[in-house]
């Protein structure tokens, strides 16, 4: 029974039926089957969505929203462009800051990758960087939202392992966040210095704004992560408070500052934000149905003991659950992949005797690279839609970047301390 | 509202259901804005007085409830639920849409399912007379949204495998 639980839910997974259904119906028959109490089919769905710390998910996607629909990555682009100033190299430097950045507002790659996109691309190629570079490093840089505190699957890790609590995880995401966006300026350097790409004067359309100009403008959005992250900081709010106040700010900020936030515009960013929260979170009610017959079952257990048969090496062992996830993030969300790897990978994790901690920030790496690698990626298919090119003429260029950031998850996977420093720090 | 939500499908008919998704839409939309004036509402009452309306706290994860379920019915109506679709594309254009018909064939049959049970569950909290822990509000007014919505999102599956099978016969 434990393999046709996990074998019929990987036939629905490949054949493309809606992860929610994959999960949820292979658990509801395999309960029904064995008798586990068809009750928890409906008490599982309902438990699983109701509770506390889940509600920071809708939250947080709705206030990313709501900075990007407001535009503050355009703000953001003049200023930090004025900052780094005309110089080879100096947009792709400007293109991975503003990400990492919008990182810190938003919990989601794909929407900040797109939001860059749109604005950047058009100066990159005058300045002479081939759209499939561009889009390539838009779509790795954004892929560190999911890093870089607030963070959507750090909320739902904590949700999947209480154990460990949200403020702490964002705080172990910090400084490998800044590592993975900060590695990208490797291969940026190398080729801008190699093409000539952004020298000065190859733009003759831009305009150059006095710093104090940009920064007077983008100021409103440096401060939203200010806001979220000091008020997590200080213990004066939960996780779901900070970005509820996050999201009143930002309602401020689009309706008094920038005034780009009307009432019809408000009602979509909330219908939008509550379908992407939706989509995940039904995913959620339902893995709790799989769970809820998996562990019943010991199947989770099971499949753990399996992988542990494999191999006793400490060093293979992660190597191969590295591999796996990368795989699985290539194929799939970050939320989705923790759903359906973290039953069977905590038993793992605790045998091995690791950080959960440091293993979240590990698989968090992994779901972020898997963003950007093709030919699945979803922030390339957005960067690369946005640019009107195919996906192919990326390939030459994104393979570099996948590199450059396996070679910070290589890093942190090596010196724990680099997640568990800031924690450590901060008392959580 | 000028902005609808048909435009942005690019008058895909297949994404065009004879009921419009406003409900879903709107009623999805009130969700979020309840649970951000609530939550806010806490903070503010908590700083400016002593007094806690953390009991407050079962109606907005009700809430989360109603907005997952209502969401994701919308999200069955255009097919925009999470799923692997790689190994599906690579398959030829027919194949592809007997495997989305199918796939939502399951989906019928899952929240039919967790309708029926969801309903059994509502009678017992009808029938035992149980209270909410927090506001103490008899349970099944809460409990009795899971069959709803779930039969809500079992009938815009089956809606889309209709406008699917017609989509065919039109070809």
């Amino acid at each position: 029974m434990t393999a046709a639980l996990f074998l019929g839910f990987l036939v629905l997974l490949v054949a493309g039926a809606p992860l929610a259904t994959a999960l949820g119906l292979v658990g509801a028959l395999v309960i029904i089957v064995k008798d586990l109490g068809a009750m928890s089919i409906a008490t599982n769905v309902y438990s699983s969505l109701a509770k506390y710390p889940l509600l920071a998910l809708p939250v947080f996607i709705l206030a990313g929203m709501i900075f990007e629909r407001v535009g503050v990555a355009a703000k953001l682009v003049a200023f930090v462009s004025a900052l780094v100033g005309e110089r080879r190299g100096a947009q792709g430097v400007v293109a991975i800051l503003v990400c990492m950045f919008l990182g810190g507002i938003s919990g989601s790659g794909p929407a900040d990758a797109a939001a860059v996109a749109m604005v950047m691309l058009p100066s990159m190629t005058r300045q002479g960087y081939p759209k499939g570079f561009s889009s390539s490093l838009i779509a790795a840089a954004g892929s560190t939202a999911i890093l870089i505190p607030p963070s959507i699957a750090f909320v739902i890790f904590s949700v999947l392992v209480p154990q460990v609590s949200v403020p702490a995880l964002f705080a172990a995401g910090m400084i490998p966040g800044i590592l993975a966006g900060l590695s990208l300026l490797v291969p940026t350097f190398i080729f801008a210095w190699k093409y000539n790409w952004g020298a000065k004067g190859s733009d003759p359309t831009v305009v150059r704004k006095s710093l104090l100009v940009t920064l007077k403008e983008a100021s409103w959005g440096i401060a939203a992560p200010v806001i979220i992250l000091g008020g997590l900081r200080t213990g004066a709010f939960t996780p779901t408070e900070a970005a509820v106040v996050a999201v009143f700010y930002g309602l401020f900020v689009g309706t008094v500052v920038y005034r780009t936030l009307d009432l019809t515009r408000l009602y979509r960013v909330l219908v939008d934000s509550a379908e992407i929260s939706a989509v995940v979170m039904l995913i959620i009610a339902c893995a709790g149905i799989f769970a809820h017959a998996g562990s019943t079952l010991g199947a989770f257990d099971a499949l753990a003991n399996v992988m542990l048969t494999v191999t006793s090496n400490e060093h293979l062992m992660l190597a191969m659950i590295m591999l796996l996830l990368l795989i699985a993030g290539m194929l799939l969300d970050a939320a989705s992949v923790f759903l359906i790897f973290l039953p069977i990978l905590v038993p793992v994790v605790n045998a091995f005797g690791w950080d959960m901690t440091w293993f979240a920030v590990l698989m968090t790496m992994n779901m972020a690279i898997g963003q950007f690698t093709p030919p699945m990626a979803v922030n390339l298919l957005v960067t690369t839609r946005v640019a009107g090119i195919g996906m192919e003429e990326t390939v030459q260029w994104v393979l570099w970047l996948v590199l450059s950031m396996l070679g910070a998850l290589a890093l942190v996977a090596a010196f724990p301390q680099l997640a568990l420093w800031l924690p450590g720090v901060l008392g959580y | 509202m000028d902005e609808h939500p048909q435009d942005k499908t690019g008058g895909n008919p297949l994404d065009q259901p004879r009921i419009s998704i406003r409900f879903e839409e709107a009623a999805a939309a009130v969700a979020m804005a309840l649970i951000c004036l609530i939550t806010f509402a806490n903070v503010v009452v908590r700083y400016l007085t002593d007094a806690s309306f953390a009991f407050t706290e079962e109606f907005s994860v009700f809430l989360l409830v109603v907005l997952t379920l209502v969401g994701a019915a919308g999200a069955f109506v255009r097919n925009r639920n999470i799923r692997v679709d790689y190994f599906a594309a690579l398959m030829p254009a027919r194949t592809q849409r007997w495997l989305e018909i199918a796939g939502l064939l399951l989906t019928v049959v899952l929240f039919l399912m967790v309708a029926w049970y969801g309903a059994r569950f509502v009678a017992d909290d009808w029938k035992y007379g149980t209270t909410s822990p927090g506001i103490g509000i008899p349970q099944w007014v809460y409990s009795v949204w899971l069959p709803a919505l779930s039969l809500l999102i079992a009938g815009r599956a089956l809606g889309r495998v209709v406008r699917l099978l017609r989509s065919g016969t039109a070809r």
